[in-house]
């Protein structure tokens, strides 16, 4: 706790030996104890005049407010580093204005079983073709698969050796608890868990996770759930990283009652047939909602196939950092060739 | 504090394709699967209506464990963690024998191995109601230890132990907390899982209203699910036995439909010699027409 260090460590101007212990005797030691002090009292016990008292406030203040930076500056800083990091499928970077935002969380929600794996296996591939770029897969649920990656690669006409080069830049670490999971990125934030080039981090999925909590009266999971998030942040901006997050979306149905008045307007005909209205909500809580930056929902298409053996899939922005974005679509096809 | 097992995806690919799967017994089935049968180290879920073949295929799963190594198996170990009375002993020996017989006759030498012998290679398990079976499942680690070869836990079925005295959300909590115990268990042990559910009605649902039970939170949690439908009775092809599988949601491989047959009479056996081949045939084969054992619906 910052407010809590001693005043003698800090080697502010006007405190001299004398003045600190002057100050001690008085139990005047930490940072808070000088700040809720009255000034002139401090001044009497010091014996330091007034404005070398508030001349000692401000250098407190200033050393330790946060900074301040002008537009210009996080502009450069912007240019500098990467922002994006492109998906390698086209229409999906258009979509996000280049790809996945750099720093941010960004979240693949969807009904089970409706490619957000695929997707994201995808993703690790497309994003490990790029540079030196390392991917962190994080697999709670056991889905990851490498025989589908090797499929995927096999179809596109991948050498033996170059399968072997880009799927040794893609990372699989199987975590089962929340508990494991906030280890893990604490051991990246701290750097002692040294993964080079490491461009995205790919938690497939949280909900398996974070369902383990659920229907437990305390609130420890919101609690883990609130420190990821954090942990994410801090990891997503100093080190530049993309960090994706699966979640799922469970479907319930609202039987439609009707008021007394609308019954009497409607009459039989209305009544014959309920009406049953399925409504869609993204898992994790409210409090996860508006975490994401970006929110894309993944939506399978039963009808019409295109072709044997592949899916359409629909990809909207339902919730993203650039208002300009949201609610636009992408269609994708999931084939033996992988997602394109 | 612990340390992160960290392996690329070259590593896994070797890990993944070091071990073969569990073969069905049914061509078709295994082609649909992507992965020459039943994935180790992941869940597969069969849904089904009563009488869809759930139990005989995870009976065939359990004798087709015990494969020898000349032929591509596992030469391994089940348990079938029973929850609901489904399980009939007699059914599964005339899968087993008739599943060694057909390797038997691959191999064309008789097997090293006794009936009573093969028997014993099946762990069965009792776990009626809820405190059964969470006990158990806590067990399952020390139980792992104990038989190291045991290649396939089967649990018939999943959503039994649940019908009632908890609510949907304790559920879904303590479901989770199963599965990710269950699944480190498989992934660390190089384990199939197999779980068996059954269907329920959701009214309303935009996808039709006959869904797997246990909510649509569940169906994100299991790796595989495989839907099978009852026979066609009706059809002029069939002889009734004749039934569909159709993949709902795959990790490796695209969804598809795959037809297959279970059988009871004692004819495909010493026809063919390669069971590779039998398109669709033969999970097991039972004597002379006679359904002992079986619970079906029709």
């Amino acid at each position: 706790m910052i407010t809590m260090q001693k005043l003698k460590y800090l080697s502010l101007t006007h405190l001299s030996e004398s003045v600190l212990k002057r100050l001690a005797q008085n139990h005047i030691l930490t940072i808070i104890d000088f700040l809720q002090e009255d000034v002139q009292k401090l001044s009497t016990l010091t014996k330091l005049s007034l404005s070398e008292i508030l001349s000692v406030r401000n250098e407190i203040f200033t050393k330790f407010s946060a900074p301040l930076i002008n537009g210009t500056t996080l502009l450069s800083r912007i240019s500098d580093t990467r922002t994006v990091l492109s998906t390698g499928i086209l229409s999906l970077d258009s979509l996000l204005n280049g790809g996945i935002p750099v720093g941010y969380i960004t979240e693949l929600c969807g009904l089970a079983g409706s490619g957000k794996t695929q997707l994201s296996l995808q993703l690790a591939v497309n994003c490990a073709r790029q540079d030196t770029n390392t991917i962190l897969y994080v697999d709670t649920k056991g889905d990851f698969s490498a025989i589908r990656i090797q499929k995927i690669l096999d179809a596109n006409g991948y050498s033996h050796k170059d399968m072997a080069e880009l799927m040794y830049k893609i990372r699989v670490v199987h975590i089962w608890t929340m508990e494991d999971l906030l280890e893990l990125f604490k051991s990246v934030k701290n750097e002692t868990l040294d993964i080079a080039h490491l461009a995205l981090i790919i938690v497939d999925s949280l909900p398996c996770l974070m369902m383990q909590f659920i229907g437990d009266e305390n609130k420890i999971g919101l609690n883990l759930l609130n420190t990821l998030v954090n942990y994410s942040r801090f990891i997503g901006n100093k080190f530049n990283v993309g960090i994706v997050y699966i979640n799922v979306q469970t479907r319930w149905i609202d039987n439609d009652i009707l008021d007394m008045e609308d019954e009497q307007q409607l009459s039989s005909s209305a009544l014959k047939e309920p009406a049953y209205i399925e409504k869609r909500n993204r898992c994790l809580g409210r409090y996860w909602q508006n975490i994401p930056a970006v929110v894309l929902l993944v939506e399978k298409l039963e009808d019409s196939p295109a072709e044997k053996d592949s899916t359409q899939i629909k990809v909207t922005v339902i919730n993203s950092n650039m208002a300009r974005n949201v609610n636009s679509q992408c269609m994708l096809t999931l084939n033996a060739f992988g997602v394109t | 504090m612990n340390s992160f097992k960290i392996c690329n995806a070259t590593e896994l690919w070797q890990r993944e394709t070091n071990l073969p799967s569990v073969a069905t017994f049914s061509q078709n089935l295994d082609n649909m699967l992507g992965t020459a049968g039943v994935q180790l180290g992941s869940i597969t879920e069969l849904l089904g209506l009563p009488g869809s073949g759930k139990t005989q295929l995870c009976l065939q799963l359990c004798a087709s464990v015990q494969i020898p190594k000349e032929l591509g198996g596992l030469d391994a170990e089940a348990l079938y963690i029973d929850t609901n009375t489904h399980f009939t002993i007699s059914r599964f020996r005339e899968i087993l024998s008739a599943s060694l017989l057909r390797c038997q006759n691959i191999l064309e030498e008789p097997l090293q191995v006794t009936e009573d012998e093969a028997l014993d290679k099946l762990h069965y398990v009792n776990a009626f109601g809820l405190e059964k079976f969470c006990a158990f499942m806590y067990m399952l680690p020390k139980f792992i230890a104990e038989h190291p070869n045991v290649r396939l836990i089967a649990v018939d079925s999943i959503s039994y132990p649940f019908k009632e005295g908890i609510s949907t959300k304790q559920r879904t909590g303590l479901l989770f907390r199963l599965m990710a115990d269950l699944q480190r268990l498989a992934v660390e042990n190089q384990i199939a899982v197999v779980l068996t559910n059954e269907m329920s009605t959701r009214v309303g649902l935009s996808t039709g209203a006959v869904v797997g039970s246990l909510g649509d939170a569940w169906a994100h949690r299991c790796n595989t699910r495989v839907l099978l439908s009852t026979p066609h009775l009706h059809t002029d092809v069939s002889d009734g036995t004749h039934r569909l599988a159709l993949l709902l949601k795959s990790n490796v491989a695209a969804s598809s439909v795959a037809p297959f047959q279970v059988m009871y009479e004692f004819n495909v056996v010493g026809t063919d010699n390669d069971f590779k081949s039998m398109l669709g045939y033969a999970m097991g084969v039972g004597s002379n027409g006679s359904m002992t054992g079986c619970k079906f619906a029709f």
